[in-house]
């Protein structure tokens, strides 16, 4: 358990002492906010919406871990004697869901301000949103930690990732699509269910997985 | 796989039920039904492909499993190649059904859930190809696969199995189609459709154990 708070710490010290990154994301956000904005003229359907702000979430989250084991690449060996790989793999999905749900807040108020906000039951699409971006987060960790290894890494993490995140993708659109259209609890609950299955299916994998790409 | 590739047997029963299938299942009677006709005998060689390529697909992870616990290359080889030949049986699946679809739905891509969670598997499995060919190191590409495919098989099943049947498609059996068993009373269909399944998944097995094979022989000539 301390190396896993000693590694999210540090993580966090990688990322406040070279700042540029998270300022590089959140500017991303923000021209594509604004590329949407100026592409739809300023008036946007619930659905168009829905598909934007989840595509847009989709790029954002996966630039944002692309770089996680890419950038310890230098430091492998290091951790390699000094920590164990059930405490790198938690610390960086602790560390990544929280990263990635500022890029999600900060998402979401870009995105109110200038294509609205969201409408219909807010709880609910707030709930369904943090699942799905924790199914994204989870699954691109272990991507990343696969692409790594590979030679052009971020392209790898496309490949290997869009395809594998898609059954969380449409669950979670649908569900966000039929809340904003004015559905409730009844209406996404088996949809909800099964993508909160789909997530645990994926960061069990995850812990299951993940021990035999470090052991390289 | 190790017993397949010791004997022999199986490719005979693959043989003489792949003869039956084909004859039975072009000139036996066929129930008569609307739109369908006499395209339903689509039916023994589009579905059985679905099949064999699961299978194949459940071979190769299950090769991959023990890949990572053992560490053994003959794993690794095995698991490659069921999952080339699962591809392959999936682009035959994707082409027969298109072929269908043109005659039934009146175009071959009608955005139906299941051609397109199909598509995305066959994705996911290019995308594992795309990874062998970028890791030079052979150990590395080996494990690093292996973990791979673990992964996109856990994203195939819900693809397949569970989004599909979130909403309505246009599949015989779907979405208030009548399926397989409303209309095969007799069950004419099925004498030819289960020796078919059967049939096909053998000769899938058939051309991974030739592929496994060859590149053992590689293997060797390399060393």
């Amino acid at each position: 358990m301390d190396q896993v708070i000693a590694l999210v710490k540090k993580d966090l010290q990688v990322d406040w002492r070279n700042r540029y990154p998270v300022a590089g994301l959140i500017l991303y956000i923000i021209v594509l906010v604004i590329i949407g904005y100026l592409s739809f003229a300023n008036f946007i359907e619930p659905e168009v919406w829905n598909a934007l702000f989840w595509t847009i979430l989709l790029f954002t989250s996966v630039n944002a871990i692309a770089k996680s084991f890419i950038q310890e690449d230098d430091r492998s060996l290091y951790y390699f004697f000094t920590a164990k790989p059930i405490a790198i793999i938690l610390a960086k999905l602790v560390y990544h869901c929280v990263y990635q749900l500022i890029l999600l807040a900060i998402a979401l108020m870009a995105f109110s301000l200038f294509l609205g906000g969201p409408t219909g039951n807010l709880p609910l699409f707030y709930l369904n949103l943090i699942v799905g971006s924790l199914g994204l987060s989870s699954a691109f960790t272990l991507i990343s930690a696969l692409a790594s290894k590979t030679n052009n890494q971020s392209i790898m993490m496309a490949i290997l990732g869009f395809p594998v995140i898609i059954p969380v993708l449409i669950l979670a659109i649908s569900n966000s699509k039929m809340v904003i259209l004015g559905g409730g609890w009844a209406d996404i609950s088996t949809n909800f269910i099964a993508l909160v299955s789909v997530n645990m299916i994926i960061i069990a994998l995850t812990f299951i997985l993940f021990p035999f790409t470090w052991k390289s | 796989m190790q017993y397949l590739l010791r004997t022999n047997w199986w490719k005979w029963a693959c043989a003489i039920l792949l003869i039956y299938v084909v004859i039975a299942g072009l000139l036996m009677p066929t129930p008569r039904l609307p739109i369908l006709n006499e395209t339903i005998r689509v039916l023994h060689f589009h579905v059985p492909m679905w099949f064999g390529m699961l299978f194949l697909f459940m071979g190769s992870v299950i090769h991959a499993i023990k890949y990572l616990s053992s560490g053994k290359q003959i794993n690794d080889t095995m698991s490659q190649s069921l999952a080339t030949v699962g591809v392959f049986f999936g682009i035959l699946g994707m082409v027969t059904g298109m072929f269908w679809a043109t005659f039934t739905w009146g175009e071959p891509w009608s955005s139906d859930p299941k051609q397109n969670a199909s598509a995305i598997g066959l994705l996911i499995y290019f995308a594992y190809f795309i990874l062998r060919g970028s890791i030079q190191d052979e150990q590395q590409r080996s494990k690093i696969s292996a973990v791979y495919n673990i992964f996109a098989f856990a994203a195939i099943i819900p693809l397949l199995f569970i989004l599909p049947r979130l909403t309505d498609s246009l599949h015989p059996g779907n979405g208030g189609n009548p399926g397989f068993n409303s209309y095969d009373l007799d069950s004419r269909l099925r004498t030819v459709f289960y020796p078919a399944v059967i049939g096909w998944t053998l000769l899938g097995f058939w051309i991974a154990s030739i592929r496994i094979k060859l590149q053992n022989i590689n293997h060797q000539l390399d060393d």
